[in-house]
């Protein structure tokens, strides 16, 4: 278990910069998971720290200790490949041993910490067999064998589910998260799903274009989002934003959109000021008419059971809306909306930073 | 298209009924395998009986085993397919580690690397050979003006002569091997490199744990398939020291020759059928491998 910070990496392929100087710190024991859509660094700054890519510029500390010049081996770190990366001619057994070998250890000693880890991840039917002889699922659990075996100092995993399928993938996340809380291993988990790591993390650091868009926990990247990347790509289903003027009058506030839609709007900006405004779809209450409400037309209607997804002509925008519950409407229902002014995410239209609050 | 019935060809059916025609799909599989047929026939087995024919008279073995050229020639084969092969395989195992290494200058050198199989081999074996002549080749010529001393006479020391022999084959077919080493290498997935790497391997353990072992089948066929064919390499004995000095260096491959220019095709017959011991061997051990 260590702390891990990064100062100032950056990291150059060439002439193309891949990261751009980022800096913070992962806790001991922390579950840290680093987000963004593919090409955004993440993997890069993953492989960095585990030695796998030199640093060009700035310092990786693992507990104190600079590893830029570290060869991987003696970072005491352990990796989960997205493939894997199973010895393919060694048994289950021997794979989870083999860093031990390494190391010299007892034969005595390997076999108790390879049985103890098995126990862990229910792998001790298949020590004897081979990788080709598993499933993806058992393939994965004995990727994850291999690097609690070590006891390392951090566990770093490089979308270590991408290649299972859908159900399997839910099933892991879950274990991977409980192996966490059992062994308080500071963990790096890269992932480009965000639904992976709002469910995983206890912080999540969002990257995109090599430099880190915001850092902090799930909720607060969902509640509270620095700026309209974060916003857009955290939650499921995406944030709505439509495009406007703030119009501030008196003590109320709305975003005229250029079809003429006055969307409610609290707090933050100026009078005038271009905008994207968002709000999530679970934020959308469907009202009466009467009530000062934003009226829209209904366009599809997916049941899911439990909820119920709408997608909503509003003026030329097409919004996404969950409600709780099931529902009569039918596609071309006229609705009108109600929004809480405190729910609306409002960001600079140029640059898209988050205007207060 | 139209059934054609083979006579004497008889398909006993489940009722034991009569004669039964060819389907269609049948008959065009025998009209397709006939050529290949005719070409074996002809080209393959005809000439290896021929030779076996030849070489029938158990005189011809009793004549071949009293020559001392014939012992010789054996003791050199020995030592070209044991030491040259497995110096050579060597060789391309440590080169194919080093061009896999992506740098543009490797990739460079690669293709001069490859020169050597790429070019003709009676030219550059015969150019070789008057390199090392020794009163004007030019590698004497280098280390007089160079140490002011006579350089050895290369091919006229049966051990010396065999040697660079042997480093022609090497030379001329190290590019081939390592190519196939290369690939090999290839297809190893650097993800296993990087994960040795994370679980503490140096560079030693990362070959003998993740590369050996992957590459070690293609390894044994190649070295296996390069002994087969270097049995029958008669080019890079017989243009360099042509059997000499004194028919000291021959090898089966070009003993055969020999025995043909003295107009003793017995002997000659007789010599490629005790070369048969050393082929079939690694001939059914290579089948057994590839087929498996």
């Amino acid at each position: 278990m260590a702390p891990v910070s990064f100062n100032n990496v950056a990291k150059t392929f060439g002439s193309t910069e891949v990261i751009r100087g980022i800096s913070f710190d992962i806790r001991d024991g922390e579950f840290m998971v680093l987000v963004g859509p593919s090409g955004c660094g993440k993997s890069t700054l993953l492989r960095m720290l585990a030695g796998l890519e030199e640093i060009t510029a700035g310092t990786i500390a693992i507990d104190g200790r600079v590893v830029n010049h570290v060869d991987s081996k003696d970072r005491d770190i352990a990796m989960v490949f997205q493939s894997y990366a199973l010895y393919p001619h060694m048994s289950v057994r021997d794979n989870m041993g083999f860093s031990l070998r390494l190391r010299r250890a007892e034969r005595s000693e390997i076999d108790a910490r390879v049985m103890r880890a098995a126990r862990i991840l229910n792998l001790e039917p298949y020590l004897d067999r081979y990788p080709r002889e598993l499933s993806g699922g058992q393939r994965q659990r004995v990727a994850m064998g291999r690097a609690i075996v070590r006891d390392p100092k951090v566990f770093l995993f490089d979308e270590p589910l991408s290649n299972l399928d859908a159900k399997l993938r839910v099933q892991m996340r879950s274990e991977i998260k409980a192996l966490h809380q059992r062994l308080k291993t500071t963990t790096v988990y890269v992932t480009h799903d965000q639904i992976e790591a709002m469910t995983m993390a206890d912080r999540i650091v969002v990257m995109h274009d090599g430099a880190i868009e915001q850092i902090g926990t799930p909720l607060e990247l969902y509640d509270r989002p620095d700026n309209l990347f974060v916003a857009q790509f955290i939650g499921s289903p995406a944030m709505n934003v439509v495009r406007g003027t703030l119009r501030r009058t008196g003590g109320a506030a709305h975003v005229e959109t250029a079809d003429g839609v006055r969307w409610p709007a609290g707090s933050g900006g100026v009078d005038g000021q271009g905008v994207a405004y968002g709000v999530r779809p679970d934020h959308l209450e469907l009202v009466g008419g009467g009530e000062p409400a934003v009226p829209g037309e209904i366009v599809v209607v997916e049941p899911t059971g439990s909820e119920t997804e709408l997608v909503v002509r509003i003026g030329d925008a097409q919004i996404i809306v969950e409600t709780h519950g099931r529902t009569t409407l039918q596609p071309g229902d006229t609705v009108g909306f109600a929004i809480d002014p405190a729910n609306v995410h409002l960001f600079d239209q140029a640059s898209g930073a988050r205007l207060a609050p | 298209m139209s059934t054609v019935a083979l006579p004497g060809v008889e398909a006993a059916t489940a009722d034991g009924g009569p004669r039964r025609r060819l389907s269609p799909w049948q008959a065009w599989g025998l009209a397709l395998l006939a050529p290949y047929v005719a070409v074996f026939l002809v080209f393959v087995l005809y000439p290896v009986g021929y030779g076996l024919w030849l070489a029938r008279h158990p005189q011809s073995y009793v004549q071949l085993f009293a020559d001392p050229v014939f012992a010789g020639s054996v003791v050199n084969t020995l030592i070209f397919v044991v030491v040259g092969i497995n110096l050579k395989m060597a060789a391309a195992l440590f080169l194919s580690g080093f061009f896999v290494t992506a740098r543009p200058w490797i990739r460079w050198l690669s293709v001069l690397f490859i020169l050597p199989w790429a070019v003709p081999s009676i030219p550059t074996i015969l150019s070789i050979r008057f390199m090392l002549n020794p009163e004007w080749g030019v590698v004497n010529q280098v280390i007089f003006r160079l140490t002011g001393a006579d350089g050895p006479n290369w091919l006229n020391d049966r051990w010396i002569a065999l040697s660079m022999a042997m480093l022609v084959h090497i030379w001329k077919s190290l590019p081939f091997w390592t190519m196939i080493l290369i690939a090999g290498r290839l297809a190893i997935p650097g993800e296993l490199y990087e994960a040795a790497s994370v679980d503490g391997a140096s560079v030693w353990q990362r070959f003998r744990f993740i590369t050996w072992p992957s590459l070690s089948t293609l390894y044994l066929t190649s070295a296996i398939l390069s002994m087969i064919w270097t049995l029958g390499d008669f080019n890079s004995v017989y243009l360099l020291t042509g059997g000499g000095p004194a028919d000291l260096t021959h090898v089966l491959a070009t003993l055969g020759i020999r025995y043909l220019r003295l107009d003793q095709v017995d002997l000659a017959m007789a010599t490629i059928v005790c070369a048969l011991p050393l082929v079939l061997p690694l001939v059914y051990f290579m089948m057994k491998r590839l087929s498996r």
